[in-house]
């Protein structure tokens, strides 16, 4: 069982300095701290990607807007995540939020840009911001997005695909806006409906380059948490995560949140093309790794059971004689936490840890456990969770060809001093 | 609620120090910075026009991927509006296939076929860094028409020039079909002069 915590019993802990990233301030740029390789091409005369088109905010002005603790993972599509130790709230503040663009941040105008709602309805609707405001209740809820990707590089070997730390590219922040279901119940929803999909507006470097574009089931569209999101916090929607207008399907593989969303769809099949039937995939049955994705494979959906550390913070250092707050959040897309376990002896043995109550049905949920030292020396702990299924996280997620759904155990290291 | 304060506390404080440090011997290791440009070697500078468009370079220099998964890659890459036309597809796969093998190391510096000499060919250097390459090659279609194609058309016509320096500049679709051509409103009109006349005489 774990003790009753208080603000004076426990340490928070010094961080060490080993390992420091600096950003350019203002600048947005990450100076690197290993050594690249040469940079051998550009001498050569090889090509430069184009210079971003029109309408198109800088990855710098991104940025600026964004925590330091945010590393970016990719220029082009901009990518950027901050891992566990900078993810303690529970609401996960917007300047922390992970970034992943598949094209360019595009910049739209409120009130001219529309979400077109069709398809399978009995009318169909054009709706901006405004109109969105004025005509459905408003919403909030706290919810888990997280990159399908999440974690990538806790697969080994490493897929292709964004270089997400073992702890970056998940995030819970509080959404603003309306509920899907209302939208699509005013517009009517016919008999054979199946799925609803959703288009973005946002454009890539070339006028070839489809659409994001990606469908979810009727009933998850349905579902009174997914939504037509305006707001974030409680304050304006960043142009980078889909301002004027974006959807959020709660615990999902990010993917099918769409930002910019241009079209609102319902089909009586699931959506045909690059970001369903080639991306955003899971082989039905594990494979060898360094396969290829086989013809038996379906699209992702909700995350499985997954936590995080987020207390110690990597390598930190505590003083002997008082209890060490081990703390983190734990959650799964289409079920409850049913316990959250640590271990400090490489797991085996483990304890339960204390599971603050869900703030929302697809938030993450908090635990935390006071860890006594029993002398001096290094110390891991490991974390793992349980879902009302009887899910429990595996040691190491099995390979897949896309880098999905890593939710292997977390591991973190600190040393206690005399 | 009190841990919840403790935490957020906790959180600002951390801000002062940043470490990156993550410990995950259950995962594998995070790779070091990966270059922003490719490994020289045969085809190098294909694979650059055909792939370093949508995505930076870094997708490919931080890989290490068998070689099955670098045929999938481009079959996916392809389904994502990447510009290659049939007969690049095995070149680039051997590019990428030899420099960022997980099963073979790269042939060494030494053993890599000479560079080429840094081009300082003023046109080609203005039609890669626009990614003119990107959409036209010389003598066949991409994803837009030949430079030849295109010269075969306006020759004879006497405000062919300017006509070809709007269409750059303000981009338009309709003359060689639906996909329309991208506007490229940041080129001077001394660039536009040079590539325009280049291509004229691609006959």
């Amino acid at each position: 069982m774990s003790e009753t915590i208080n603000d004076q019993s426990v340490q928070e802990g010094r961080v060490s300095r080993r390992g420091f990233i600096a950003r350019v301030a203002g600048a947005g740029a990450v100076v690197a701290s290993g050594a690249g390789l040469p940079e051998f091409a550009l001498a050569q005369g090889a090509p430069k990607p184009p210079a971003d088109p029109a309408g198109v905010i800088p990855n710098d002005q991104v940025m600026a807007g964004k925590d330091a603790a945010l590393k970016i993972h990719s220029e082009r599509p901009l990518t950027a995540s901050a891992t566990a130790e900078y993810l303690a709230d529970d609401i996960t503040p917007t300047n922390r939020v992970f970034v992943r663009n598949n094209l360019f941040t595009t910049q739209f105008d409120e009130a001219t840009h529309m979400v077109e709602i069709k398809g399978l309805v009995d009318k169909q609707l054009k709706l901006n911001v405004a109109d969105l405001r004025k005509n459905f209740q408003p919403v909030s809820t706290m919810a888990m997005i997280e990159c399908a990707g999440a974690g990538r590089t806790g697969f080994n070997p490493v897929p292709r695909g964004t270089p997400w730390p073992p702890t970056g590219g998940m995030s819970c922040p509080k959404w603003n806006g309306v509920r899907l279901s209302d939208v699509l119940r005013t517009a009517g929803v016919k008999s054979g409906a199946v799925h609803v999909a959703f288009t973005g507006a946002d454009f890539g470097a070339l006028p070839t380059i489809p659409k994001v574009a990606r469908s979810v089931p009727l009933w998850k569209a349905m579902e009174e948490h997914s939504m037509i999101v305006y707001g974030m916090n409680d304050g304006p929607l960043p142009v980078i995560h889909g301002a004027p207008i974006r959807v959020m399907i709660p615990g999902w593989a990010g993917s099918a949140s769409v930002k910019w969303v241009a079209s609102i769809e319902v089909l009586d099949a699931p959506l045909k093309g690059p970001y369903m039937d080639s991306s955003y995939r899971m082989p039905k049955h594990p494979v060898p790794p360094g396969s290829k994705m086989p013809a038996d494979a379906a699209s992702t959906e909700g995350w499985p059971i997954k936590s995080i550390i987020t207390n110690p913070a990597p390598n930190a250092t505590f003083k002997q004689g008082k209890p060490v707050l081990v703390a983190g959040h734990a959650w799964v897309a289409e079920a409850d936490i049913d316990r959250v376990e640590v271990s400090f002896d490489e797991g085996r043995t483990w304890q339960n840890a204390q599971l603050n109550a869900k703030a929302a049905k697809y938030a993450w949920q908090t635990f935390s456990y006071a860890y006594n030292p029993r002398g001096p020396g290094y110390v891991t702990v490991l974390a793992r969770a349980t879902d009302s299924n009887g899910n429990m996280q595996p040691i190491v997620t099995p390979w897949n060809p896309l880098g999905y759904y890593w939710n292997g155990l977390h591991r973190v290291g600190f040393t206690v001093e005399a | 609620m009190r841990l919840r304060h403790w935490l957020a506390a906790g959180a600002a404080g951390s801000l002062l120090t940043i470490s990156a440090a993550t410990i995950a011997p259950l995962a594998a290791q995070e790779q070091v910075e990966p270059s922003k440009n490719l490994m020289p070697g045969k085809d190098v500078e294909l694979t650059t026009a055909r792939c370093v468009i949508c995505h930076d370079a870094t997708h490919i220099t931080r890989s290490r991927l068998s070689r099955a998964e670098w045929e999938d890659n481009i079959q996916v890459m392809i389904t994502r509006g990447m510009p290659i036309a049939p007969n690049e597809i095995p070149l680039v796969v051997e590019y990428l296939a030899t420099y960022y093998n997980r099963d073979v190391a790269p042939p060494s510096a030494g053993a890599a076929p000479a560079a080429a000499a840094p081009s300082e060919d003023p046109v080609q250097k203005l039609l890669s860094t626009n990614a003119c390459i990107a959409c036209h090659a010389v003598d066949r279609k991409l994803i837009g028409p030949g430079f030849r194609e295109i010269a075969r058309r306006y020759q004879g016509q006497g405000d062919a020039p300017d006509q070809l320096v709007k269409k750059i500049r303000e981009g338009g679709s309709g003359v060689w079909g639906a996909t329309p051509m991208p506007p490229h409103r940041h080129l001077g009109d001394a660039d536009l002069k040079v590539m325009v006349g280049w291509i004229m005489q691609q006959k």
